[in-house]
């Protein structure tokens, strides 16, 4: 039975730097989110299925935010600076810590005692709940994206790995200067009301140098290669970078870290250790919410992906995911997990199969899992017995 | 013959070596204990016999055969069972429940007829539950047959632990720790128990035991390890005056 | 020969009774034909479900994606295959049921058999990620139609409700035999403890297995009722919240408890569905609604826990709370109409049903986290007990 898989791909191998650094920038996306699910794995053993909810809202937040400054529908103000991309990340991330905090309290604290399965259905309700009462009052239809006026960068850095042939260069250099030449005899002509077919003449010679120079152009830059990266996802990934290394150096070296590792290591010994348990948790959704919120701000801003409610879905699954893939519970995993996961999937457009990038993630898990139970980094626990 | 010979049997975790080239012998009918302080590798030398873990290297053979490598409930099959020293009791499942489980690997109907509720399925129900009132009458638990295990009291727990291994009707019966956490009275009443089960019911006892006067007391034959190797082996006479294991029970009146 | 009897006439009463549902609902027109159908469908689901999940205790979330082998399956099978059979009507559709438990179980037996190592939460994944990868796959395979669905062809369309019942009552019966007798214990040990499960000779993968390939052939089943009842099915129909929503129904009914499934099943289905007709609904009115719930469920979660008076005095205390809340309510929804743009606003009936489906969800949860049925079964000693008697409490008793 054919099921119409076609097995041809069509690899090019030049554009490879260019999709590891794809896979790269997605990846630390996906990085940061799983980071709220194993960081809250860790210490309750819950997988907070609201998470990609939270997300959404963080994108939300971002969006009202820039309308509040002024970048509406048809905003007729210029481009803006840093300083308003710093107003929306911040508005996004307290948002969404107090959302991550609230949900804590409200929904999962009166479940702690309940077995985990109870506590996980409350999870897929409040999940839920956030999807569709959403829908009631934040705008869905048309799904509305950030004005990219709000992001003032909107170039494209060009970074040349191996440079293009150079008898290309050669040629495209001399096309160049034929053009530019061409330019001026027909722009002086012009000026100095030259007759109508001198200047059309002149017009049709610049014009073909022009064609000329932009054809070379275009095969020099096929013949290189080169990676291009807008400079948004640029910061996006830099910020990320920045915030995992906030994370761990709370993690690793502050008490508040040292009380969520205890707490994630053993819930009630922690607690008869004199930890505060409940401040810890809280503490954990307010870290892993924000960063959250973070993300969601970049991706709405960067990439202007239209929201709907439903906008932190397919993220919160995959980075979920991911945490999985690192072993989850294990924060150096979550962040090697969305890398992979990223890197994976965009192989996976890479090679010809676009339409099967939301099924990679599953299927490099399964894979990982039948070999390693407990994840990449995680270790399968062995039952004392 | 032998009934469990274990020969140099060792595992390693890592770079720990658990239980270092342990070699004894039990012959049918006997009480045998295993002894030593904590950490001395005795459970773990329960989970090689019962195919928890496998050895690193070494022998484990059952009526002659190597068992070394087989899956925990094929090991169940061939006639040892067990008792966990951190109970492990279906929770859920009541008293009675928990026993038939243990005498089901003895079943001959097949799952369809369950499924169907055909008679032989019924029949064979009937009699598996029988035959686990009667053990639990041996262990004097016949009148909590219906309460939820994990609703007993933990000598009834420990008792309940082995009343489920002797349903599968084992030809060797390994105890872990049966007297743990119990009061003197309680241990008086189990010591009857083991004897009651080697002499009445015909079975091996291996036991692993911390209270030395219990495991004086009751086993014939007593293996005592430290840091995983075997310091000493005898009838407990001699065991008593050994320097080698008073040394590792350093304080302790043995 | 009595039990034969017994057998014979219980099996003749199921049968009677599933025609008779049938007569009632065509009775009542398309939609609630429909809906008659789909219960029975639902209730296969949960308690095939509450098999893997609430008895065998392997934490299953993909249960959409059997479901949906088990549909593509026979529909598949149907158009190209079924032509050549000279099969007809309920014969027909009995081999094509069977074909989709068979496929469906065969997708079961391959989920089933990487949850010989995986544990938990990452078997949870792994079922999950299935049921996307099949989706995905079907989305893109032409044979199967792809994104656009699959029209299973007009002459196998069956709008056979009673078998639908028939397969649920089978379902049941399966899941309750099997707890009746020594069978099912295996599968409780196993979901208590695997290791010592193990050590009473339980073949743990054995048991695992099992209940996975049991569980999805009777989803598969349902899967292949669907797609020869509406002759229309696309990767749409089995999203990802519908596995939800089957567990949630294993969950809300007391996993374990067959009973709970069932019920859960049938009730769960039916409240978005009904809440579809409800009219519009205006802000003021909602928004007391929702203070109205908050402060009532906050209420009676203070008596659950702190209360421990005798069961009348505690059962007045929640009716109290509830028939304040009401009164709340109303009151409320009167003073917020005064609020210009919260009486103006309207809210579809149809978009707020998935807004009530899930706060019940978590609302249930917090009150009763052990289900609705907790582990109980409906019994008569059940009754009895709950009437104050002393009765044995489990199934396999003296």
């Amino acid at each position: 039975m054919d099921l119409g898989v076609s097995l041809w791909a069509a690899f090019e191998l030049s554009t490879l730097p260019q999709q590891v650094v794809n896979g790269l920038l997605l990846g630390a996306i996906y990085a940061l989110i799983a980071l709220g699910y194993t960081m809250v794995y860790g210490v309750l053993r819950l997988i907070n299925f609201a998470h990609g909810e939270v997300f959404m809202l963080g994108a939300y937040t971002a969006l009202f935010a820039s309308w509040f400054l002024g970048y509406g529908k048809g905003s007729s103000l210029e481009t803006s600076g840093p300083l308003n991309l710093m107003i929306l990340l911040i508005a996004s991330m307290c948002v969404c810590g107090i959302v991550g905090v609230a949900i804590e309290r409200f929904a999962y604290r009166p479940m702690r005692s309940q077995p985990r399965i109870a506590a996980l259905i409350t999870a897929i309700g409040v999940s839920l709940l956030i999807q569709y009462g959403g829908a009631l009052v934040l705008p869905i239809a048309p799904p509305p994206s950030i004005n990219e006026k709000v992001n003032p960068y909107r170039g494209v850095v060009t970074m040349n790995l191996v440079g293009g042939d150079p008898q290309l260069l050669e040629g495209y250099e001399k096309a160049k200067i034929e053009f530019e030449t061409t330019e001026k005899a027909w722009t002086e002509a012009r000026a100095s009301k030259q007759p109508d077919d001198v200047v059309r003449a002149l017009r049709d010679k610049k014009n073909d140098a022009d064609r000329t120079m932009g054809d070379l152009q275009r095969r020099m830059d096929n013949s290189g290669v080169k990676i291009r990266i807008p400079q948004g996802q640029l910061i996006m990934f830099g910020t990320t970078i920045v915030l995992m290394i906030m994370l761990t150096y709370l993690v690793m070296f502050t008490a508040v870290g040292r009380a969520m590792r205890a707490v994630s290591h053993d819930f009630d010994s922690a607690s008869l250790m004199g930890i505060n348990v409940g401040k810890i948790v809280t503490i954990t959704f307010l870290i892993g919410s924000m960063l959250a919120g973070a993300g969601a701000m970049m991706n709405a801003t960067f990439l202007g992906t239209p929201l709907t409610t439903f906008f932190g879905v397919m993220p919160g699954v995959k980075a979920f995911v991911a945490a999985v893939l690192g072993g989850i519970g294990n924060i150096p995993g979550a962040v090697l997990g969305g890398f992979l996961m990223g890197i994976a999937e965009t192989a996976v457009i890479w090679a010809g199969y676009g339409q099967y990038k939301d099924a990679i993630a599953f299927i490099v898990l399964i894979v990982v899992l039948l070999f390693r139970p407990g994840g990449l980094l995680g270790s399968a626990k062995v039952e004392k017995v | 013959m032998s009934l469990l010979h274990l020969d140099k049997a060792t595992i390693k975790f890592g770079g720990l070596i658990a239980v270092n080239e342990v070699s004894f012998e039990i012959k049918p009918g006997q009480l045998f204990g295993l002894i030593g302080p904590n950490g001395a590798g005795k459970t773990t030398c329960f989970n090689l016999i019962t195919g928890v873990y496998k050895p690193t290297s070494g022998s484990i053979k059952f009526e002659g055969r190597e068992i070394s490598g087989t899956p925990s409930n094929k090991i169940a099959h061939l006639g040892i069972a067990r008792t966990f020293q951190n109970i492990r009791l279906f929770g859920a499942l009541s008293v009675l429940e928990n026993v038939v489980v243990g005498g089901f690997l003895r079943h001959h109907t097949g799952l369809g007829s369950a499924i169907a509720y055909l008679p032989p399925a019924i029949k064979e129900t009937d009699e598996l539950k029988q035959e686990a009132m009667r053990l639990l009458e041996v262990v004097d638990l016949a009148h909590v047959a219906n309460v939820r295990s994990r609703d007993l009291s933990y000598g009834m727990q420990r008792r309940l632990e082995i009343a489920r291994a002797m349903a599968t009707q084992p030809k060797l019966l390994l105890l872990d720790e049966p007297a743990a956490g119990m009061n003197p009275q309680e241990k008086m009443d189990l010591t009857g128990t083991v004897r009651r089960i080697r002499d009445e019911h015909d079975k091996t006892v291996l036991l692993i035991e911390h209270d030395m006067r219990f495991v004086m007391e009751l086993c014939e034959n007593i293996v005592v390890l430290d840091h995983g190797e075997e310091i000493a082996q005898g009838p407990p006479s001699e065991i008593r005056n050994d320097p080698k294991v008073i040394e590792a029970y350093l304080g302790e009146a043995v | 020969m009595k039990f034969f009897a017994v057998r014979a006439g219980s099996i003749a009463l199921a049968v009677a009774a599933c025609f008779a549902l049938q007569s009632f609902a065509i009775g009542k027109g398309d939609l609630v034909f429909r809906l008659v159908f789909l219960a029975g469908l639902y209730v296969t689901l949960a308690v095939s479900l509450n098999l893997i999940n609430g008895i065998t205790g392997q934490f299953s979330i993909g249960h959409a994606a059997f479901y949906m082998v088990g549909a593509y399956g026979a529909g598949y099978t149907a158009n190209n295959y079924a032509g050549s059979w000279g099969l007809k009507g309920p014969l027909l559709m009995l081999v094509l049921l069977l074909i989709g438990a068979v496929v469906a179980a065969v997708a079961g037996l391959v989920v089933g058999l990487p949850s010989l190592r995986l544990r938990g939460d990452y078997l949870a994944v792994v079922t999950l990620g299935f049921g996307e990868i099949i989706r995905i796959f079907v989305q893109n395979s032409p044979p199967l139609g792809g994104a656009y669905g699959l029209t299973v062809d007009a002459q196998f369309k069956f709008k056979y409700v009673w078998m639908v019942w028939l397969l649920a009552i089978l379902c049941i019966a399966v899941c309750r035999n099997l707890l009746k007798t020594a069978h099912g214990l295996p599968f409780l040990a196993v979901r208590e403890d695997e290791i010592a499960s193990s050590a009473m000779g339980v073949n743990v993968t054995r048991v695992k297995v099992t209940a996975f390939v049991i569980g999805s052939a009777f989803a598969g089943a349902a899967g292949a009722m669907l797609a020869n009842f509406d002759g229309f099915i696309s990767p749409t129909s089995f999203p990802m919240e519908l596995s939800f929503t089957i567990l949630t129904m294993v969950v809300l009914g007391g996993t374990g408890s067959i009973t709970g499934s069932a019920l859960a099943g049938g009730v769960l289905f039916y409240i978005p569905e009904y809440l579809r007709d409800l009219k519009p609904v205006s802000g003021s009115s909602l928004v007391a609604a929702v203070i109205a719930v908050i402060a009532a469920v906050y209420v009676v979660k203070r008596i659950a826990d702190h209360y421990h008076g005798d069961k009348g005095k505690r059962a007045a205390l929640y009716l109290g709370t509830i028939i304040a809340g009401v009164v709340l309510q109303i009151i409320l929804a009167a003073v917020f109409k005064n609020v210009p743009s919260l009486a103006n606003a309207n809210f579809e009936a149809s978009k707020l049903r998935m807004v009530i489906f899930s706060s019940t969800l978590i609302i249930l949860m917090l009150l009763r986290p052990q289900g609705v049925f907790a582990h109980h079964e409906f019994s008569w000693s059940w009754i009895q007990r709950l009437l104050g008697k002393k009765v044995p409490t489990t199934a396999v008793s003296v």
